[in-house]
């Protein structure tokens, strides 16, 4: 059976790189928020995988703007790559993609 | 108390479907002219949220949505639930929530019984979408997907209907074919 979500943690080239894997939701959202500001404090820059994200709801989203909050109070870089449809979906419906800096794929983000 | 699941209709038992990168598809077989209901009796616990998002996104392949229109409505009611849960319930796991799910030949139509603390329709999408608000955004999303979304208080407690047509734009063309093939 698919595990719903989990995320590990790497860094390449100076940046932290948080991969998430499976469907975002109310359940799990908390966990994430708390992984991703621990990231953000160990690092100037936080890169976040999505592209094994198959699903996202509005309080992953609100994850995601809280670090991205905390990112830009700490003077700190926060970034996201390979956003699948769904997700993708979602930040429209959101009127958020411009909020984000979003690349298309983890050089790219790490070239930014 | 325990979860209840249970389904009926569904006579068209034609419908093919295959394996396509772990993910069931429909080909290009006519979409069920027939009814389907589907109820489920659940706890607020949002583990089962990934339960009915597949329940949901089955119904929603199977009766020729489009996949942008089968991914919103699956948050839609992903949305919807969680509402309950963090508002109705003031995030209690143990309280039941009830989902009616009717599919027919013209529209799907999901109703969500809940126990819980009234909604105030003055509230809701009352917080504009912007990037400072933390929350709020559910029932945007609920409203952006669905074609109506109606609320009202019931003898049994909140009701929530959405509504989603199968018209021209919400449903896969005959020729479509989600493979890709």
């Amino acid at each position: 059976m698919e595990k719903q979500m989990c995320s590990s943690t790497r860094i390449e080239r100076g940046t932290t790189i948080v991969d998430v894997v499976g469907q975002i939701d109310l359940g799990n959202s908390p966990s994430l928020r708390k992984t991703l500001l621990d990231s953000l404090k160990g690092a100037d820059r936080v890169a976040i995988n999505m592209i094994a994200v198959k699903y996202i709801d509005s309080s992953g989203i609100a994850s995601l703007l809280e670090v991205l909050k905390e990112a830009r109070q700490s003077k700190k870089r926060l970034v996201l790559f390979g956003l699948t449809t769904a997700v993708s979906q979602v930040l429209q419906l959101t009127r958020l993609t411009g909020v984000f800096e979003i690349h298309e794929n983890e050089e790219q983000a790490l070239a930014a | 108390m325990n979860s209840e699941l249970a389904y009926s209709g569904m006579k068209d038992a034609s419908h093919k479907a295959k394996a396509n990168g772990g993910v069931t598809v429909s080909e290009t077989v006519p979409r069920p002219r027939t009814s389907f209901q589907l109820r489920v009796v659940m706890l607020s616990d949002p583990r089962f949220l990934s339960v009915l998002r597949a329940a949901v996104g089955q119904i929603g392949l199977v009766y020729g949505l489009t996949d942008d229109s089968c991914r919103g409505v699956t948050l839609a009611v992903d949305e919807a639930v969680a509402n309950i849960i963090r508002h109705a319930y003031k995030n209690r796991y143990d309280q039941e929530i009830e989902l009616n799910c009717r599919a027919g030949a013209d529209q799907l139509e999901f109703t969500l019984i809940d126990r819980g603390e009234p909604a105030d329709p003055a509230r809701i999408c009352a917080q504009p979408l912007d990037e400072v608000s933390l929350s709020g955004r559910g029932t945007h999303l609920i409203k952006a997907t669905m074609d109506e979304m109606h609320y009202e208080r019931v003898p049994r407690g909140n009701q929530l209907r959405l509504i989603k047509h199968l018209s021209a734009g919400n449903v896969m063309s005959m020729e479509a074919d989600r493979s890709g093939a």
